[in-house]
């Protein structure tokens, strides 16, 4: 059904359900808003966006009212300027001045509304509230008191990711978000995926800075440096600098961090053809050779990982061995690397660029991270931490020429590049376990049906002659329906409904992860993705075939699953609380 | 044991001021009548209050139940020869008096015993049900209640009629009625009242809502501070079950529905129907946007009807008498009764129930039996902390949905609070509005950050630190939280404040710009004074002043120090001989 | 108890009208009532009834809306009009058993009429 109606006296034809704020963009109108955001149902709680119908005293929330047939909707008028205004004016009496040491400084929703709106004295008394931040979980903080209450957050962490870690407390002006039961966020469910922080309009929520701890080992003559990017780090970058959404950038970031002063400049696309070799290595043992549970469960995600250990125990056992790409690439450079260039390893100084908050917990989450003898990984950064680097060192970042990673961890296949979009791993995997399986390589290697942002996607492969059914989700809300069903056919003794299931925390996998550049939505994680997809077009397709795969597993690991690797490239998992106290 | 007099005669003073002459009329007419008392058997009663006032020297004379107006001591005799010994009538002296009351939702109430079944079907309880379940459809109750022209008795005065209508039109495995018990308004209880008083009403309201509806569950949403009000509706609950009035095949009809109670907390916003909701369902009790509305898209996301408890209790009572005969009650908008709970500086406070379009005038004087000292009325509340104040010179206007409305304030859900000349308006908006700042659920930013910046000027004002610009910033805070706030709370909370403003706006200047409280109320805006010469030096201020903030003597008189004042107020009482001032 | 339907409904409704309650004495025993202090009325009257052998029943009953007069006690007996007693403590209650229950003598004072339709 479609609806007619106008909006400042433009004809507007919508879908019915429709809202007054989605139709209105459609004819070029933006009615602002400081709590709605595209990836989420309206909460309604700002009331900025109010909107009014002709002739109609009472205003009406445009984020989350549907437009009708016949309405005519008056989007700016003086009183609506006013009352959007007062009510900008009462937010800034509750939230700090701190602008300028504000983490979210000039990448803030309200601070650009305080500046459109042309805000030039405080009108109202300024009444803060005394609440102590939460920095417990060293990865994501947050700032209650800079928190406007828009439930973003909320909405995310409950609805979307389906953790339940962050609620709303209290009440009238003392409301305030927190872990239910007034505890600390490392003792509450939270899985540290950091998609609060990237959808919070304000510096409530953001990512542990770590870029001192860089600068310092940078500057440290005795370390030796090294660096790798993750998949979706080299897509999504550019948004800092001005690039269109998707650019891929991975030779420019190379060039980059060595001018940071990086020693050598790695992937972690790398890592991931890696975590393809062994994971479907692991899929094969189980599937064709019988041995172990299926079906097999990805665990790249170490947000994915926590969830799990919280509330799915009973999935250990379907869980892969492998570690996530990056630390499988931390461990290497630290005694693969380190012994073919005699650099010792307690000087080697790793950092991760990743996309993501929760790496910067994965890689103390257990002993298996040492496995080197140090720290695999020394320190996580994300995107948004890299961006800020670039910019205060001063490079020129979108004049720098193309560079080349450095060998032997760095040179990657379309296969591990693809990781970083939800069903990439699942996609990558298959057609290793394929060629494993069958001895041959795939005639057609794209499966376009575990691409895309549908949140649950199935599909059955033919593998040898036989049917491997697989499973991939994103978003952990999504978790749910997945693994209800292979519990019911558990109990039942029923057909196994998957042989292998992807799960990558975040909506629309790593692309759209905690760490990445503000303001992501679906057609931001699409033109990521396409990034991801096209950088795989244009190289090998399969990490079998990466000849520095290869290489690694004739001079150092011997073969999948043997005793290295399973040493130094395997994990395990155990039940966590999902509360602490 | 049994009566031994014939007649029995109630004597009340009706213009009791300060000196109440009830005990000297009494004693006349038995002077009058002791020639006779022992033939005639007659027994003299001074009335405590016959809800009659101001009509001088009232006298009921039982078994006749007539009564006297303006007696005067010489009229006794002719009334104890025509009245007392004999079955006449006085005729100039005779007054009918009016029954301002109509008690439709309360026709049960203080009648019946309200933990016994039997009693209220004995009063024709049930019999609306009997009624619908003899035939009519569900579309037949429709047309009935739209007949009656209820409107929602919760505040909002929306057509109950047309809330079932839209629930029944949305198709559903389930739907629900939901009784909103959470009454939370200061100075209203109400719905408490009838709970506690005839519990029966709203359970029978609530079946035939469900048949109308085609609803089969139901919930009562009670808020836990009403203790007796629970047990009384758990213990009705239980014997509706009994009778086969709740449960499978009620009456033998085939219709089932079930009744649940779930207890509020106490949050004042769990009233606003989708914060009610959201309680319900166990979640954090914040209202929702709306539409959905509740009625297509409630409790668990399933059709539902909500309603109030003097709502559901009006419904058996229409079903019994008909739309039509309610409908003939009330103005042309607003139909039936009005339960109220007058309260405030009014004689008579209590529950009272009167037809739509009775004037306020009417219910303070003529019910409430005027203000509290017979000191001059400055203005009635209504609507509670989301209504305004009526001040004196419109108190002849007639009480509807749209007459309040059009004067800034609402019907709400039925407090109505008098104010007299002692009561400082800027004070009382300022109650009103700390109560909506508490009960708040912090969700939007308008109410939120509006009604506690708004409340600040409030307090900054009644401490003498208000400042020219406060007046607008009060009204752009008002249209802010009026115009965006998500619900009826923070829509409706500044209206008190606008209304006072509207007007009182002289007391605010005289606040802001005078620093003075006309009535006294705002503590650091006034300040008490001994005015020598009348003093006698008595030394009573000195004694009783708490804080020794009076020094002197007998000898050199006494002075109050304004630096160590607390502005109790206890020396202003105290004082006999008006030395004491107020200023 | 057998479950109603409509016919018994009606069978019962008939029956309870048609009982005779005799002489009573009701106290409004809401919140309201209970605040003021008609808990200890009521338990007054209980105790006095048996203890005189009173021929009355004692009854609970809701908020005739009085409040300011709280708490309230409804006397009815036959020969004598039904009267509301206001603001009824235990001495009160001890005047209404001695001189209405037992001599027909309404008590002075405390007499309240509640004027509705």
């Amino acid at each position: 059904m479609v609806v007619k109606a106008t909006i400042d006296g433009i004809p507007v034809e919508v879908e019915y359900g429709t809202t007054i704020l989605d139709a209105a963009r459609s004819v070029q109108v933006k009615i602002p808003t400081l709590c709605k955001h595209p990836d989420l149902p309206a909460s309604a709680a700002c009331g900025i966006c109010i909107v009014r119908v002709k002739g109609n005293n009472k205003m009406l929330r445009a984020c989350c009212t549907p437009l009708e047939d016949g309405m005519e909707i008056i989007t700016n008028d003086p009183e609506i300027v006013e009352v959007r205004r007062t009510v900008l004016e009462l937010i800034l009496s509750n939230h700090p001045d701190e602008c300028l040491i504000c983490g979210r400084n000039n990448n803030c929703e309200l601070q650009r509304f305080a500046a459109d709106f042309g805000i030039r004295e405080e009108r109202y008394s300024k009444f803060l509230r005394d609440i102590p931040a939460d920095v417990s979980t060293g990865t994501i903080e947050l700032h209650p008191q800079k928190c406007i209450l828009c439930g973003r957050c909320v909405e995310v962490c409950q609805e979307v990711q389906d953790v339940w870690a962050l609620s709303f407390l209290e009440r009238g002006f003392n409301t305030r978000i927190s872990p239910a039961g007034d505890i600390e966020l490392n003792e509450s469910p939270c899985v540290k995926c950091g998609q609060c922080s990237a959808h919070c309009p304000t510096g409530a929520i953001f990512e542990k800075d770590d870029t001192s701890k860089v600068w310092e080992a940078l500057r440290d003559a005795d370390k030796y440096c090294v660096v790798q990017i993750a998949p979706a780090v080299r897509v999504a970058i550019g948004e800092a600098f001005g690039y269109p959404y998707g650019t891929n950038l991975t030779k420019k970031l190379y060039a980059l961090l060595r001018r940071l002063g990086f020693r050598a400049v790695f992937d972690t696309s790398f890592g991931a053809d890696l975590t393809v070799m062994e994971e479907a290595s692991e899929f094969v043992k189980r599937f064709a050779e019988g041995r172990g549970p299926l079906p097999l469960i990805t665990t790249c995600c170490p947000s994915w990982v926590d969830f799990m250990e919280k509330f799915y125990t009973d999935m250990i056992e379907h869980f892969s061995s492998a570690k996530s790409p990056h630390e499988m690439l931390g461990v290497l450079s630290k005694t693969y690397y380190a012994e073919k260039n005699s650099i010792p390893p307690e000087k080697i100084f790793m950092v991760s660029i990743m996309p993501c908050t929760s790496k910067k917990y994965e890689i103390t989450r257990s002993d298996e991270m040492f496995a080197s003898g140090y720290a695999d990984i020394d320190v996580v950064l994300t995107t948004r931490e890299l961006a800020r680097m670039i910019k205060q060192a001063g490079i020129d970042f979108n004049n720098l020429a193309d560079e080349e990673p450095d060998h032997i961890l760095g040179d990657y296949t379309g296969a591990g590049v693809i990781f970083g979009a939800t069903g990439g791993v699942m996609e990558a995997a298959l057609r290793t376990a394929y060629f494993f399986i069958s001895g041959e390589n795939l005639k057609e290697v794209e499966f376009k049906q575990v691409r895309g942002l549908d949140g649950v996607k199935e599909c059955e492969v033919d593998v040898a002659g036989r049917g491997v059914r697989v499973a991939v989700a994103h978003g952990l809300s999504n978790v749910e329906f997945i693994l209800n069903k292979v519990r019911r056919a558990k109990e039942k003794g029923e057909d196994l409904p998957y042989h292998f299931i992807e799960v990558m925390a975040c909506p629309g996998g790593c692309v759209g992860g905690g760490g990445q550049p503000y303001g992501v939505t679906d057609e931001l994680r699409i033109a990521r993705a396409r990034g991801l997809y096209e950088d795989d077009e244009g190289r090998i397709r399969y990490a079998h075939e990466n000849p520095y795969i290869k290489k690694l597993y004739e001079e150092f690991l011997g073969e999948p699953l043997g005793e290295k690797s399973h040493h130094l490239l395997h994990t395990k998992y155990t039940p966590r609380p999902v509360y602490v106290r | 044991m049994g009566n031994m007099y014939k007649k029995i005669v109630f004597i009340k003073d009706t213009n009791a001021g300060k000196a109440d002459l009830t005990r000297h009329y009494a004693s006349l007419f038995a002077k009058y009548a002791k020639p006779f008392i022992e033939d005639m058997q007659l027994y003299v009663v001074r009335a405590a209050d016959l809800g009659i006032y101001g009509k001088g020297m009232v006298v009921k004379i039982w078994p006749q139940n007539i009564y006297y107006a303006s007696v005067k001591e010489e009229d006794i005799p002719e009334i104890i020869e025509a009245s007392v010994k004999n079955e006449g009538v006085v005729d100039r002296l005779l007054y009918r008096p009016s029954d301002k009351q109509m008690r439709i939702v309360l026709r049960n109430c203080g009648v019946i015993d309200p933990e016994s079944i039997d009693e209220y079907i004995a009063k024709d309880g049930y019999g609306g049900l009997e009624r619908v379940l003899s035939g009519m459809s569900a579309e037949d109750v429709i047309e009935e209640i739209k007949k009656s022209g209820l409107r929602g008795r919760g505040g909002g005065g929306f057509p109950t009629w047309m809330k079932w209508n839209f629930a029944r039109s949305v198709s559903s495995d389930e739907k629900y009625i939901i009784c909103n018990a959470d009454e939370g308004d200061p100075g209203a209880y109400m719905d408490r009242s009838v709970l506690e008083g005839d519990p029966h009403s709203v359970i029978e309201g609530m079946i035939i809502a469900g048949y109308a509806v085609g609803a089969s569950k139901g919930f009562f949403y009670i808020r836990a501070e009403y203790p007796l009000a629970i047990e009384r509706v758990k213990q009705a609950i239980d014997q509706a079950y009994e009778y086969g009035l709740l449960g499978e095949n009620i009456l033998g009809t085939g219709f089932s529905f079930d009744i649940e109670i779930r207890l509020g907390a106490g949050a004042f916003v769990c009233g606003e129907e989708t914060a009610l909701i959201a309680s319900i369902e166990g979640k954090r009790g914040t209202p929702r946007p709306r539409p959905p509305y509740p009625s297509v898209k409630g409790l668990w996301d399933r059709p539902t009807v909500i309603n109030n408890v003097e709502t559901l209790a009006n419904v058996p009572f229409i079903l019994l008498k008909g739309g039509d005969w309610f409908a003939s009650i009330g103005t042309e908008n607003s139909k039936g009764t009005k339960v109220f709970a007058l309260t405030g500086k009014v004689k008579n406070s209590g529950l009272i129930e009167v037809p739509m379009g009775t004037t306020l005038r009417e219910i303070v004087f003529d019910i409430g039996g005027g203000v509290i000292g017979d000191k001059k009325i400055k203005a009635v509340q209504t609507g509670g902390p989301s209504g305004g104040v009526i001040p004196e010179h419109l108190l002849d206007t007639p009480v509807d949905y749209e007459n309040l409305q059009r004067l800034g304030s609402i019907m709400g859900s039925g407090g109505m609070i008098v104010m007299s000349e002692d009561d400082c308006m800027v004070d009382i908006s300022k109650f009103y509005l700390k109560f909506c700042v508490d009960e708040s659920c912090g969700k939007c930013a308008p109410c939120r950050i509006g009604g506690y910046q708004m409340l600040n000027i409030l307090n900054k004002i009644t401490n003498g630190e208000g400042e020219e610009r406060d007046l607008e910033n009060i009204s752009l805070i008002a249209r802010a939280m009026q115009r965006a706030s998500l619900c009826g709370l923070g829509q409706t909370a500044p209206n008190p404040v606008v209304s006072t403003m509207k007007f009182f706006e002289e007391e605010y200047r005289q606040h802001i710009f005078d620093k003075k409280c006309p009535s006294g109320k705002c503590k650091r805006l006034i300040h008490y004074e001994i005015v020598q010469e009348k003093c006698v030096r008595c030394g009573m201020c000195y004694i009783n002043c708490p804080v020794e903030a009076i020094t002197g003597s007998k000898a050199k008189g006494f002075v109050i120090h304004q630096d160590l004042c607390i502005k109790c107020g206890k020396c202003y009482e105290v004082c006999k001989f008006g030395a004491v001032i107020l200023k | 108890m057998v479950k109603l339907d409509l016919e018994r409904l009606k069978g019962l409704r008939a029956e309870l009208k048609d009982k005779n309650k005799g002489d009573y004495i009701k106290v409004g025993m809401s919140t309201c009532g209970i605040a003021a202090g008609a808990d200890k009325v009521y338990e007054l009257f209980k105790e006095e009834i048996e203890k005189r052998g009173l021929p009355i029943s004692l009854e609970k009953c809701g908020c005739l809306g009085m409040c300011f007069a709280e708490p309230l006690v409804e006397v009815g007996m036959a020969g004598a009009p039904v009267v509301i007693y206001g603001r009824v403590n235990t001495s009160v209650a001890h005047r209404i058993i001695d001189e209405h229950l037992c001599c027909g003598r309404i008590v002075s004072d405390h007499v309240y009429e509640l004027r509705r339709s």
